[in-house]
């Protein structure tokens, strides 16, 4: 079964992520796949994540292709205007790629090439736009294209935002604008995202919790400190600093995959996506200790 | 108004290091308020030059330097001063450099300053940029905030993830322009139109350059 199928069958899915490394040895990436090929119901392939240029998310998803493993396209609007956007949009889908997660993408500050012009001809809720327009056989332009698309496409979404109003409201319009399912930005309080999904469950969406492995206390605390809309509560922290250095990661594990088995168990919400960061061998594991291997 | 700053005058002096009789030229207007081209900044040119050995032949503000007639027109009187001189130092934006290279074709015109944005000032010689000219005002739709300007990265329908605090992913002295017409329309009882608005992308093609108003034609 495709992911879509999977995911709107109602089946709780797991997806996780790889990030394309900088320069043309791929061979941390190819292993990475291997290792979640078969487990994870779908891989999402990082575009130039945090602005720092690597491979190309298209010809990451193209290798998953390749190696049997169905890929999630992450499209950010930094980098490429609308021609560009498009173009790159048909070609990946002739590529075998079919699904796509819409993101305006990390400004060009925060990576390694700060001089570069950031494009941001369109953003997220305008590519969502597009590629239904791509759907629907037209183009942005609404020109008549030789052949439709058929993505299956998203976004994204953080439910710790603060403040959350401007965010939902941009939710809502990500909805109206097309997107079908949603991975959310890392999420550690569970009763606060019960909340969340209080007004997601309104939606006809589907809806991945994003989790990110704590590896240690000192991860938790740059979490809460540099990343806007991630909040690792006291107790987790308290929980790494009670277990020690040496088992600080097989703790982090432990919280995620209970977080999964409850997110599961009590159906709040349509699956998870597991952000590994550099720990991919560590998916498996998890997914294990929750319960899902 | 035009806001301008000071070239590093270190390297001004290199790339004018060639020329010996200098004329300055300021403008009344953006750069005097800027401190970057009126009667003070003039004197302090001239005092730098002549302590590099060079001459200076005449000083002069234009009302308003981005005119080219007017400048024009207020230069002959100055026509010595301007006979004398081989290089002309702009005191004023990427306008009013230009208008001089026009008026002058056979002199030698360089900036002494770096023309930045089209700002508000907020406090004596402090400026915000809030319109960045785009040709397509999309202000009547967005609280009277422009987030092609206040947002980094230009977003019509945010805010995107980033939101810290209210404050702006890439720094936390700027509000998120979203979080501010967020609020500025709540204020004015359109939170509901906030919700449903989805703004189109941007007609990029009204902002193509060079532009050029011919509002005489228009008024016809
Ligand atoms: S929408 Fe365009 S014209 Fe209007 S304030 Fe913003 S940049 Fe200026
Ligand atoms: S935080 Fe706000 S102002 Fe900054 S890039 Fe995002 S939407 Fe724009």
């Amino acid at each position: 079964m495709s992911f879509r199928e999977t995911l709107e069958s109602g089946k709780f899915v797991v997806t996780a992520e790889v990030g394309p490394p900088k320069g043309t040895d791929i061979k941390q990436m190819t292993h990475d796949m291997e290792l979640l090929k078969g487990k994870v119901d779908a891989l999402n392939v990082t575009d130039n994540q945090s602005a720092v240029m690597r491979i190309c998310s298209i010809a990451g998803c193209k290798l998953l292709v390749e190696h049997g493993i169905e890929p999630i396209l992450q499209m950010t609007c930094r980098d490429r205007n609308r021609i560009g956007l498009q173009s790159d949009l048909l070609g990946a889908y002739v590529l075998g790629i079919k699904n796509v997660l819409c993101m305006t993408g990390d400004h060009v500050l925060a990576g390694d090439h700060k001089d570069a012009k950031p494009v941001y001809d369109l953003e997220s809720v305008q590519l969502l736009k597009t590629v239904d327009g791509l759907n629907h056989g037209r183009d942005l332009a609404g020109n008549e294209m030789q052949g439709a698309t058929d993505f299956y496409f998203g976004a994204v979404v953080t439910p710790e935002a603060n403040p959350l109003e401007p965010q939902l409201a941009k939710f809502h319009k990500k909805i109206k604008a097309g997107a079908k399912f949603f991975q959310t930005q890392a999420i550690y309080d569970i009763e606060k995202f019960k909340g969340f999904m209080q007004v997601a469950r309104e939606y006809p969406v589907k809806v991945l919790a994003g989790l990110v492995i704590l590896k240690s206390v000192g991860m938790a605390n740059f979490l809460n400190k540099n990343v806007p809309g991630i909040r690792v509560p006291q107790e987790f922290i308290d929980e790494l600093k009670a277990a020690g250095k040496e088992k600080a990661l097989e703790t982090g594990m432990d919280i995620a995959a209970r977080h999964i088995r409850q997110l599961k168990e009590e159906n709040i919400c349509d699956g998870v996506h597991i952000m590994a960061i550099g720990m991919e061998d560590k998916v498996p594991v998890i997914m294990q200790k929750a319960g899902l291997l | 108004m035009i806001i301008t700053e000071k070239k590093d005058r270190a390297k001004l002096l290199e790339t004018v290091k060639d020329y010996k009789s200098f004329f300055l030229l300021g403008c009344s207007e953006c750069a005097t308020l800027c401190g970057t081209g009126g009667e003070p900044e003039l004197k302090e040119m001239k005092e730098l030059l002549e302590a590099n050995g060079k001459t200076v032949t005449g000083t002069f503000v234009a009302k308003t330097g981005c005119q080219v007639l007017g400048t024009k027109v207020e230069l002959k009187g100055h026509k010595e001063a301007l006979e004398a001189t081989d290089c002309i130092i702009v005191m004023s934006c990427g306008a009013g450099t230009q208008s001089a290279v026009e008026i002058f074709p056979q002199i030698a015109v360089y900036p002494a300053n770096n023309s930045a944005f089209l700002g508000n000032m907020t406090r004596l010689q402090m400026f915000d940029e809030r319109c960045s000219l785009c040709g397509d005002c999309i202000l009547d739709q967005t609280g009277g905030i422009c987030p092609v300007t206040a947002c980094p990265k230009g977003i019509l329908n945010g805010p995107c993830g980033g939101t810290n605090d209210g404050n702006c992913e890439i720094s936390p002295d700027i509000k998120c322009a979203w979080v501010r017409i967020y609020e500025r329309m709540g204020k004015l009882g359109k939170t509901v139109e906030f919700k449903e608005m989805v703004l189109e992308p941007k007609r990029w093609s009204a902002s193509i350059k060079p532009r050029r108003v011919n509002a005489r034609e228009e008024k016809k």
